[in-house]
């Protein structure tokens, strides 16, 4: 740029990015950071961008007014051309990110990728999993629906249990003690600005982690290691695997249309949510422990497995990676995550499965 | 292809099965009664179609109410569309077939009305949603002091903003045109919040202004379409009474034939063997205001009334149900 604010190099020297962009155009990365055996983080971060770019148009049509809600999503869904494709895509894509990170997880787990130097990429990634119910939580209850409103009160009289805290953060979040106008313009904002505002530092604080720490070499494969460019190399198989995933949840959307229920009658006290698939663990964590031990099931032993999860890195630090060779460790992970499959099993039979005799 | 790559694969399987069940969860999770209209390629021509075999029956449960209080009821619906229209097939027992409705009876020396009403069965639906319909059904279109008779109670949306399609099928009053009234339902004026569709139709009192015999008769030029009724299209206005002998019957309430957007519901009906078998034909969008535009995508409470031989307030009601389109 010259003093008379003329470009003297193109456009990239009139904006002034000419030398982040040669940097970045400069940047090698490792080839199998996206590649057929590694693709969780990437495919997380691709879902991470439809749920974005499909929740704006959703909110181009929303109200965030209990008796228009519910009406302005029905409109956006069935009146509006792609109104229904683009909040089924939203809603599968929620869906399947929660799995994808799952497996993010596990992969990481088995692999010991969150031992030194990546301490800092694991809690990073972990707070950013931590952060995603949170979405789904606020967003649940935006269509104004029956099973939004009423998950909504079992999700904030569990949260209300938590001792001391419970009440307030309840107040906090609502506005109040009940679910109305103050809750639903609280939770419109929390999911459209401050959530949203909030990941998108914590993914850039994870990538940062990663660029400088870089990912965990493969413990299974032979083949040599390569480098490849960021730009355009690995930015364009990311593409594809965004344009990919969002083809392939347009088909699922199409086929099995994601329905809207029946408007929230908070009247209606015969309504009773069913948990979803994600949170079927915690519900059954919620009633195994009733009455006074019920604090162990909403707060003590959730908490404790996060917290458990966080220090992870500094109780197993290597330098051993190999999952044969870190059997205690594994066992004790297979072991929790046998019971949070048979706490999801039992809710799953209790909430979905035949009714008893 | 290596361990790591089946491995992953294996994973991506997990997921679609994962994704599946995700997708069965809210058809696990309906807990009202779901009438799910089948799609077919051949619309049903009669009330014994071979088509109506590709419809799922539900079978509705209607509590009673005043006259009816303690009494239950129940009704077979099926539903198919194809292609503009959509079609309801309802099977419900009835002792009796009533179709008097006040109906003129001549003894020989004077002409009175006879005890008896009609058999109906009504359907509501949103056309604008009415607030808390979807959970309480009819129940909440019920508007009256809580200390008033409900005999004083106005059938009614709570707001102008909501709007219900009512489908009123009468044995002796829409179904001699093979026809079910066209109705919808808005908020209270003197009376009700009932209002007919745009057009004509309805039916018109067979009375001489004394009110002590029918005024009309049967032209005896015209060729009975409707037998055992007195269509208002083919009645002529009775100018000698002594041609009537003892016995003889006339309708009271005559059957006008609906045009416009009261003519949207074709019915076709058969009483057989202690039971009404009743079939409606509407399309599925008519681009009239006053009725319900159905969208194959999206799902529609509704709920349902039956009538035995009753008048408005002895009825037995269902719960509000949800109409789904199949694919």
């Amino acid at each position: 740029m010259t003093g008379s604010g003329k470009p003297s190099g193109g456009i990239l020297e009139w904006l002034a990015i000419r030398n982040a962009v040669e940097k970045l155009g400069a940047q090698r990365v490792w080839s199998d950071a996206l590649s057929w055996t590694r693709f969780t983080g990437s495919l997380a971060l691709a879902l991470l961008v439809l749920l974005c770019l499909t929740g704006v148009f959703m909110a181009f049509n929303y109200t965030p007014v209990p008796g228009t809600a519910y009406d302005s999503v029905d409109f956006a869904q069935f009146s509006l051309p792609f109104g229904g494709l683009i909040r089924g895509v939203h809603h599968y894509a929620w869906n399947l990110l929660l799995m994808v990170m799952g497996l993010h997880l596990a992969r990481a787990l088995v692999v010991a990728g969150y031992q030194p130097p990546r301490e800092l990429t694991w809690i990073s990634g972990l707070l950013i999993m931590l952060f995603i119910p949170v979405f789904i939580i606020t967003g649940d209850l935006l269509p104004w629906d029956q099973k939004g409103f009423w998950s909504t009160q079992v999700r904030t009289s569990i949260m209300g249990s938590v001792p001391v805290a419970g009440d307030w953060m309840v107040r906090l979040l609502q506005g109040g003690p009940r679910t109305g106008i103050v809750a639903l313009t609280r939770f419109y904002v929390l999911h459209l600005l401050v959530l949203p505002g909030t990941l998108l530092l914590l993914v850039g604080l994870h990538f940062h982690f990663v660029a400088h720490r870089g990912v965990s070499e493969p413990l299974f494969s032979t083949r040599e290691r390569r480098q490849v460019s960021l730009f355009p190399t690995m930015v364009n198989r990311w593409l594809l695997l965004l344009l990919i995933i969002t083809v392939a949840l347009g088909a699922v959307a199409y086929l099995w249309p994601v329905p809207l229920g029946d408007p929230a009658d908070p009247t209606d006290s015969n309504y009773i949510p069913k948990p979803e698939w994600w949170v079927l663990f915690l519900n059954q964590l919620v009633a195994i422990f009733r009455g006074p031990l019920m604090v162990l099931g909403t707060a003590v032993i959730p908490g404790a497995l996060a917290a458990g999860l966080m220090v992870l890195p500094f109780i197993d630090r290597g330098p051993e990676r190999h999952p044969l060779r870190r059997k205690a460790m594994l066992t004790v992970i297979a072991a929790i995550g046998l019971v949070l499959l048979v706490l999801s099993i039992m809710g799953y039979l209790e909430h979905y499965g035949p009714p008893p005799a | 292809m290596n361990r790591q790559v089946m491995g992953n694969w294996m994973l991506v399987l997990a997921l679609a099965v994962a994704l599946g069940l995700v997708m069965q969860a809210p058809a696990l999770a309906a807990a009202k009664q779901e009438l799910v209209s089948a799609k077919v390629k051949q619309a049903p021509a009669g009330l014994d179609d071979a088509v109506w075999k590709d419809a799922k029956a539900l079978e509705v449960p209607f509590e009673g109410k005043e006259k009816f209080a303690g009494m239950k009821a129940a009704v077979t619906v099926r539903s198919v569309y194809s292609g503009d229209n959509i079609y309801f097939l309802f099977h419900w027992k009835d002792a009796n077939k009533s179709v008097t409705k006040g109906a003129w009876k001549y003894d020989g020396q004077q002409w009175a009305q006879q005890k008896g009403n009609e058999d109906r069965i009504s359907l509501l639906f949103e056309i604008d949603r009415i607030n808390n319909f979807a959970s309480k059904g009819c129940t909440v279109t019920c508007h009256g002091a809580a200390d008033a008779p409900k005999k004083e109670w106005k059938f009614a949306t709570a707001s102008a903003a909501e709007k219900g399609d009512l489908w009123h099928w009468k044995a002796a009053r829409s179904d001699p045109y093979h026809y079910a009234e066209d109705g919808w339902l808005t908020v209270a004026g003197e009376k009700t919040g009932r209002k007919v569709d745009e057009g004509k139709g309805g039916d018109a009192k067979n009375m001489t202004d004394d009110k002590s015999k029918p005024k009309f008769m049967r032209d005896p030029a015209k060729t009975a379409s409707a037998p055992g009724f007195l269509l208002a299209e083919e009645a002529v206005e009775i100018t000698d009474y002594a041609v009537f002998k003892a016995g003889d019957v006339i309708t009271y309430q005559m059957p006008k034939k609906p045009s416009g957007s009261q003519a949207d519901i074709q019915a076709m009906s058969r009483y057989a063997d202690g039971a009404w078998t009743l079939m409606l034909t509407r399309k599925l969008n008519t681009g009239n205001a006053d009725d319900v535009a159905f969208n194959a995508q999206k799902k529609y409470s509704f709920a349902m009334a039956l009538f035995d031989d009753s008048g408005d307030e002895n009825s037995y009601d269902s719960e509000a149900m949800t109409l789904a389109f199949g694919r």
